[in-house]
């Protein structure tokens, strides 16, 4: 079989890169191993030399194989199964990174990706580190790697897959009839990109947390290259600017999520306790406890056991947690949706073989790790860390044990396939329920321990200003705990003490900064962090406890609600205002954009009468046929965020139910003449005629339409109301479009039927007689004397538009008829467009004449008049109505008030400065190696 | 003994009464039936009942949607979820909804869907039927 048009060369230089890389790595993990088994030998700068050009080829492969797939992706090669699954020929080009990472294996290629641009900055700066480190970086790629090798082992029916290739073709993967053709790329498109991920979070989400996850592997490798070498002491430093460097960029990606899930998505909120939010929370919190006891050993030579155990333990998590969110295991606790792609055992693998290498050499050399004699004094900052560290651990521990349950159920159902699997009934009371505690300790002791010294240094005489700072500290933070329980509600005791934890570290390391560091903002890293916790908490209390749905209306409830049910949303129909909790609020209109469906929501304070408008929206599938994401919009405030998502009708969100819809709705037909009244089953219409150039909210003009719509107005029989409408029907091409028009609040819609382009088109039961005859000459038809006066060369006729070549001219016909006593006039058009005649009939409805102007004899200056008469019927101007009509132009709205959210946001991102900032002050360690 | 040694045995407390606390917190997943049995709160895993009739209608009241569903026994039984219509329930292929029996029908507030997922379905869509639709 040939193929046509396909493009294999990439894809085999693509795939040629990656084996290079593959194997590379496992020469520089080789090649390192020697450089630091054979260190202080003459042979270690050769083997070095080894490991650098093969880490260095490994390098340049992954970027080989990304730059080709982006390649690919961008040329839209769909012979690619890849390119196939991601892109489509309609995605906007700005969303060719989102496509690239949307799959398992261009999101595994960023996290190589990231491997190495860390890899290569370690190899400049990680001087006497460079050859254990990169060793074990070379080996943590040669299984990623591997997972995308794509290459089969074995034979026949014991043939194993090693790995799915991001570039197998389309026809190996997929079996279908249209591959018997060679030129079946012609007939294909794209699948393209989730519209829920066409979203620039998804642009910049995704490599922030891998640059996050892949920077723990650095701290790792440290870990390891100390245990191996033996100089326990002596890693301590270098390590610690890129365990602040990954505790920040982790933590930025996780916020991202948070950020993208609040602002965009349809959850409702920052954190959820969702499994995938866990997994990647857990290396964070465990990172963070390496960090303190890292500067603890760093200082006082305590705690240097467990600096190795968290850092080695918190990139085991990212592992742990690559595969829960990769396998598919979480599939019925978590929202987030996950294919499986056959990695399982690889991934199992990748954690068994570094928790092995972490346990072998901790507890192989753990007898060697030096530790002071004396344990550490109660009343010392060492001794509270450490037990900050504890209770970070607890915590860690905690989310992981409660995630892990359906884990636990797969190897439960492995031992006793009758196992009932088990699941957390409400997961987030769940987990607040304990983080809670673990924040209030975590308040307390960032606050108390910072008045505290390292080694307990001259305690006798610091004793006074400790308890000085510390009870001054409290008084204040009792203060301010009080004045913002005026602003916020506080329901539990629990809740007051964490919210005075929160208050209280932010008063003390506030006052740390003033008193101790002399405000020298240079060393207040921690202290920011600190203050950056406490804010945080107050954040998490205000906007999470006191959430409040203000889409209620307490009159529109039924009885049936229990106390526990929600009710969050209410139903605004389209210009009415709605009341709900203090607001009044108008949907007020509806915009579309390319697949964009923008919603104008305005709310008035009642009290005040502040008013303002948010645009929740609507994004609808490529084909603009089916809503597949709703985009919520949010007001904000300094002190508060009011939050709306709405959904949109059944029959608005998708247009097959619309049409479903539309067939079981049933349709009466009424004709009625110019400015006669029809009378409805409810109600009386007046049509006032037709409309050449009519107008309807969702019809957009195109080239050679013929459009027409009927304007009328409805009045309803014992009010004075009435509503203009005009339904619009357009033939476009052959095919005929309807508008109808709707009356919601009559529950009546409105179309044309066919039968109205009678009157212009077809008609064949007219019999036409004929007349020729020169200008200004007359005839008698039916006793009515019909004359010609001459032509129009510029005519105007309510169905004729021109355009440029037209030949138009139109025949001045008077009527005079005995029984009246005014004339009638008509102008049938003659027209010549792209060398076909055509004719354009007029008529007089008062007359039931029809005229037709189908021949211009140039050589005897003469015309050719058609003329018919019609029923009187025939020009009556027809519309269907429907009077059974539900509703559809309304919304249903969900608005959610977050207060204090923003020191949510605040107190996340002084953290994160704090760690950026302590990696910058500590970027000695980092320089000196 | 070191003071080290009695906070560990303290964590080591502290984590028992927690694990032990956190059981309350778990259940299994039930069917219909032990729904009925317990009247308790709890979690169902069912599927869509395809052939039923789904009713939502917001102009009455935006916080209910019924449905038809299947536990894992093949008993069926009417959903009253108290929310607005998730999006994509039709193309669920199961369904775990949290919540209690209340007289004939399952009273939801919680539910999550499987979706299959877009890209595993591997059909392969031809250009044509994009200029049809």
């Amino acid at each position: 079989m040939e193929y046509i048009g396909e493009h294999l060369l990439p894809g085999q230089i693509g795939h040629f890169f990656l084996l290079l890389s593959f194997v590379a790595s496992l020469l520089a993990a080789i090649a390192y191993f020697f450089a630091t088994q054979r260190r202080n030998t003459p042979e270690e700068g050769s083997w070095k030399k080894i490991g650098r050009a093969s880490f260095t080829i490994h390098g340049l492969g992954v970027f080989i194989v990304v730059g080709t797939i982006f390649y690919i992706m961008v040329n839209q090669y769909f012979e690619y199964h890849y390119v196939w699954e991601h892109v489509s020929e309609d995605l906007p080009m700005k969303y060719i990174l989102s496509a690239f990472w949307e799959g398992q294996q261009g999101s595994l290629l960023l996290w190589m990706f990231w491997h190495v641009v860390l890899g290569f900055v370690l190899m400049f700066t990680a001087k006497s580190w460079e050859s254990p480190v990169l060793s074990t970086l070379a080996l943590v790629q040669l299984i990623i790697t591997s997972m995308i090798l794509g290459v089969y082992v074995g034979f026949g029916a014991e043939e194993l897959k090693i790995g799915s290739n991001p570039f197998v073709l389309l026809r190996n993967e997929v079996q279908a009839p249209i591959f018997a053709s060679g030129d079946y790329l012609r007939q294909i498109k794209g699948n393209g990109l989730n519209p829920l991920l066409q979203n620039y979070w998804n642009t910049i989400h995704p490599p922030t947390l891998f640059l996050g996850f892949a920077s723990t592997i650095v701290p790792y490798c440290f870990a390891v290259a100390g245990l191996w070498t033996g100089r326990h002491k002596e890693w301590l430093k270098p390590v610690m600017p890129w365990a602040s460097f990954s505790a920040a960029i982790l933590g930025v990606g996780i916020l991202m999520g948070s950020a993208w899930a609040y602002e965009a998505l349809s959850f409702g909120g920052y954190w959820a306790w969702d499994p995938v939010e866990n997994t990647s929370l857990v290396p964070w919190l465990i990172l963070i406890a390496g960090i303190h006891t890292n500067l603890i050993a760093k200082n006082t030579g305590y705690s240097i056991k467990s600096t190795y155990i968290f850092y080695l333990l918190s990139f085991v998590m990212v592992v742990y947690s690559t595969l829960l969110t990769r396998s598919g295991i979480l599939g019925d606790t978590s929202v987030h949706a996950f294919t499986e792609m056959g990695l399982e055992n690889q991934l199992v693998l990748f954690i068994l073989v570094f928790t092995f290498i972490a346990a072998f050499l901790y507890l192989k050399n753990r007898k060697d790790i030096p530790a002071p004699q004396k344990e550490e004094a109660s009343s010392s900052k060492e001794f509270w860390m450490f037990i900050g560290a504890l209770v970070l651990t607890f915590s860690a521990i905690l989310i992981t044990v409660s995630t892990s349950l359906p884990v636990y159920n797969k190897i439960a159902e492995l031992f006793n396939p009758a196992h009932e699997a088990i699941t957390i009934k409400d997961q987030e009371p769940h987990h607040n329920k304990y983080q809670l505690w673990i924040a209030v300790l975590i308040s307390l002791l960032s606050g108390f321990a910072q008045f505290l010294r390292f080694k307990e240094f001259n305690w006798k005489k610091h004793i006074s200003k400790f308890s000085k700072h510390a009870a001054i500290s409290i008084l204040i933070a009792g203060g301010l705990t009080f004045l913002t329980t005026l602003w916020i509600k506080v329901i539990a005791w629990q809740y007051l003490l964490l919210l005075f934890a929160g208050i209280f570290t932010v008063v003390a390391n506030t006052d740390y900064i003033f008193t101790f560091l002399k405000g020298n903002l240079k060393m207040a890293s921690s202290a920011f962090g600190h203050i950056g916790f406490g804010l945080m908490v107050v954040g998490i209390i205000a906007s999470g406890l006191n959430k409040k749905h203000i889409s209620t209306n307490p009159f529109a409830q039924r009885g049936l609600l229990s106390q526990d049910m929600l009710n969050t949303n209410v139903l605004l129909l389209k210009g009415v205002p709605m009341f709900m909790s203090g607001y009044h609020v108008t949907y007020v209109s509806d915009t579309l954009e390319g697949n964009l469906r923008k919603f104008k929501v305005n709310f008035k304070k009642e009290d005040n009468g502040e008013t303002f408008d948010v645009y929740p929206s609507a994004t609808y599938d490529n084909q603009v046929t089916k809503v597949a994401a709703y985009n919520p919009s949010t007001k904000r405030y300094l002190d508060k965020d009011i939050f709306t998502l709405f959904i949109l009708p059944r029959t608005e969100a998708d247009i097959q139910e619309k049409r479903n819809y539309e067939d079981t709705l049933s349709y009466e037909l009424y004709q009625a003449y110019e400015n006669d009244t029809i009378f409805t089953k409810n109600h009386y219409a007046i049509i006032h005629g037709i409309n050449f150039k009519p107008t309807h909210e969702d019809y957009k003009k195109e080239d050679g339409d013929i459009a027409l719509g009927v304007k009328m107005s409805i009045h309803k029989i014992d009010a004075d109301t009435s509503w203009q409408v005009e339904p619009v029907t357009v033939v476009r091409k052959n095919l005929l479009i309807n508008y109808p028009a709707i009356v919601p609040e009559l529950s009546m819609r409105i179309k044309i039927p066919e039968l109205i382009f009678d009157r212009f088109f077809g008609q064949p039961s007219l019999d036409y007689s004929d007349f020729v005859l020169k200008d200004g000459e007359h005839f008698s038809y039916n006793g009515m004397k019909i004359s010609f006066n001459g032509f129009n060369t510029n005519p105007s006729h309510p169905a004729y538009t021109p355009e440029e070549g037209d030949i138009a001219v139109s025949a001045i016909l008077k009527v005079t008829s005995p029984g009246k006593d005014k004339s009638f006039e008509a102008e049938p058009i003659y027209l010549i467009r792209k060398s076909q005649p055509f004719n354009m009939k007029d008529q007089i409805g008062e007359l039931g004449l029809h005229f037709r102007f189908t021949e211009i004899d140039p050589a005897n200056k003469t015309v050719k008049i058609g003329v018919a008469t019609a029923d009187q019927q025939e020009s009556k101007i027809p519309v269907e109505i429907a009077e059974n009509a539900l509703r559809s132009d309304y919304i249903v709205l969900e608005a959610i008030v977050f207060p204090g959210i923003n020191f949510f946001w605040l107190g996340t991102i002084l953290m994160m400065v704090a760690f950026f900032l302590s990696m910058w002050n500590r970027r000695k360690g980092f320089k000196n190696g | 003994m070191k003071k080290i040694h009695l906070i560990g045995i303290f964590v080591i407390a502290i984590a028992i009464a927690v694990l032990m606390s956190i059981s309350g917190d778990v259940s299994t997943y039930a069917t219909f039936d032990q729904a009925i049995q317990s009247g308790d709160r709890v979690k169902v895993v069912c599927q869509l009942s395809k052939d039923k009739e789904m009713v939502y209608n917001p102009v009455e009241d935006p916080n209910r949607f019924t449905f038809f569903a299947k536990d894992d026994n093949g008993l069926e039984k009417q959903v009253i979820l108290l929310r607005s219509k998730p999006q994509d329930i039709e193309m669920s292929e199961s369904i775990v909804i949290t919540g209690k029996m209340q007289e004939e029908a399952f009273v939801a507030n919680d539910i999550l869907l499987k979706c299959p997922s877009k890209y595993k379905d591997e059909e392969i869509q031809l250009k044509r039927e994009q200029k049809g639709s």
